[in-house]
């Protein structure tokens, strides 16, 4: 009840105020208590009593807080220094908790700011980079017509056939250069060669043979052999079995066919 | 039987008296160690292990400022004993001055249930509920921190302030939904 403590330092006045005071609050005290002792005591036993009880004193207390005015704790000036003192100390020990409580909670909001920041940061760039992509693609769809995308087409496949030519020449050149037609060999063993010339007179250059393999499995994919007929001649084929250019039919010697390369 | 009644006795002089009451007498010693080392009031603590108290030491007992009921969420038996242990206080404790604490609410083989039905008790009680860690002494000493508040204020030291008020602002409220099944 009385909340101040008299220190040593205050005056002889001052202490027996104190006294007084704390036996008038004492006095106010046991009075009271009799009275709760004698009063009957209230039987609640459900919740709902509870509840009712809960309600009854708390309007009671706040009327009584309505009620009641403010005032001194005591007269002497001594006294409510001291008791200001004391409550100001413990008031400013309180709001420095707060302070630092506060300081912490700053700290910590303006870490998810910055962090906040930077992902917003990265966003806006994905937004840019996003929107340029858009930008391009639809230029390029407004510029995109018809007549271009024929055009476009027709480009490629003049490239493609460009390309085609120039593989087609560099093969003959190739084959020119290294793979003689079978009439111009045969200079170092006249005899034994000219036996077989003389036997075909109508052999076709590897050339020809390759082309005929070609078409062949490009024309006929299901059946691509070719027959080996007297115009091949035997060491060109020989050759091309050798190096893995052309395979020999399973069952038929008779016939070869393209490597599949592709 | 015999009641424990909040206003039967004179209040000592700058003292604050709390009673803790648990079943398996783990918590409330480690507890007490810290609460008397409290230098501001002069704080009596006295141990239970459960409600109504024996009637020989009644004439020496101070009046009971603040009754807790400290409850294991692992054992059944500890929510049952303050259950039952609740019968025996006078119904003027419960504005204000009774609250719950709970321990282990965070061990994960715990079912929600207990949770739930300690909960549905400290709200039809209008009683305050305390979460504490009683394994670590940071956990000891926060607990005891925060009763040292509510006891202050129970025992009727802080001006301008009474305990069916402070009860009145921490009592455990339920959230609308306990009832329905969690989906998580």
């Amino acid at each position: 009840m009385a909340e101040v403590r008299p220190g040593s330092q205050l005056s002889e006045a001052a202490q027996s105020e104190l006294l007084d005071l704390c036996e008038d609050q004492f006095a106010q005290l046991e009075k009271l208590q009799n009275e709760i002792i004698l009063c009957e005591p209230d039987s609640c036993e459900t919740p709902q009593d509870q509840s009712v009880n809960r309600l009854m004193a708390t309007e009671a207390e706040l009327k009584q807080w309505l009620t009641v005015e403010p005032k001194l704790i005591a007269q002497n000036s001594e006294i409510l220094l001291h008791a200001g003192k004391e409550e100001m100390l413990k008031l400013c020990s309180e709001l420095e908790m707060v302070v630092s409580c506060y300081e912490a909670k700053r700290d910590k909001l303006r870490e998810t700011k910055e962090l906040e920041h930077k992902w917003l940061e990265e966003k806006k760039d994905m937004l840019i980079a996003t929107s340029e992509h858009v930008n391009r693609i639809q230029m390029e769809k407004e510029n995109l017509s018809e007549h271009s995308m024929l055009q476009d087409t027709k480009a490629k496949i003049q490239k493609m056939k460009v390309y085609q030519e120039r593989l087609m020449e560099s093969l003959g050149e190739i084959l020119e250069k290294h793979v003689p037609p079978p009439q111009n060999e045969s200079s170092t063993s006249k005899k034994k060669r000219n036996n077989a010339l003389e036997i075909n007179k109508d052999l076709v250059l590897l050339n020809e043979i390759l082309e005929v393999l070609m078409n062949k499995v490009l024309n006929t994919p299901h059946d691509p052999y070719v027959t080996i007929d007297d115009t091949f001649w035997p060491p060109y084929v020989e050759m091309l079995l050798r190096y893995g250019i052309a395979v020999r039919h399973q069952e038929n010697n008779f016939k070869i066919r393209l490597e599949t390369f592709f | 039987m015999s009641l424990l009644k909040p206003f039967s006795k004179l209040p000592g002089l700058n003292s604050a008296n709390i009673l803790l009451v648990e079943n398996e007498e783990q918590f409330q010693q480690s507890l007490a160690d810290v609460l008397v080392e409290e230098t501001s009031v002069a704080v009596n603590v006295r141990l239970a292990k459960s409600l109504p108290l024996p009637m020989e030491n009644d004439e020496s007992r101070p009046r009971i400022d603040l009754v807790v009921f400290i409850i294991n969420l692992t054992s059944e038996l500890s929510f049952q004993s303050a259950e039952t242990s609740l019968k025996y206080l006078d119904p003027g404790y419960f504005l204000g001055k009774v609250c719950f604490m709970v321990t282990n609410a965070r061990n994960a083989s715990v079912p929600t249930e207990h949770l739930d039905a300690v909960r549905k008790l400290a709200a039809s009680l209008h009683c305050p509920l305390l979460f504490a860690e009683d394994q670590t002494p940071d956990g000891v000493t926060s607990a005891t921190e925060r009763l040292l508040t509510v006891l202050k204020v129970a025992a009727s030291l802080v001006p301008t302030t009474t305990a069916l008020y402070l009860s009145n602002l921490t009592r455990c409220t339920l959230p609308p939904d306990i009832d329905q099944p969690s989906f998580d």
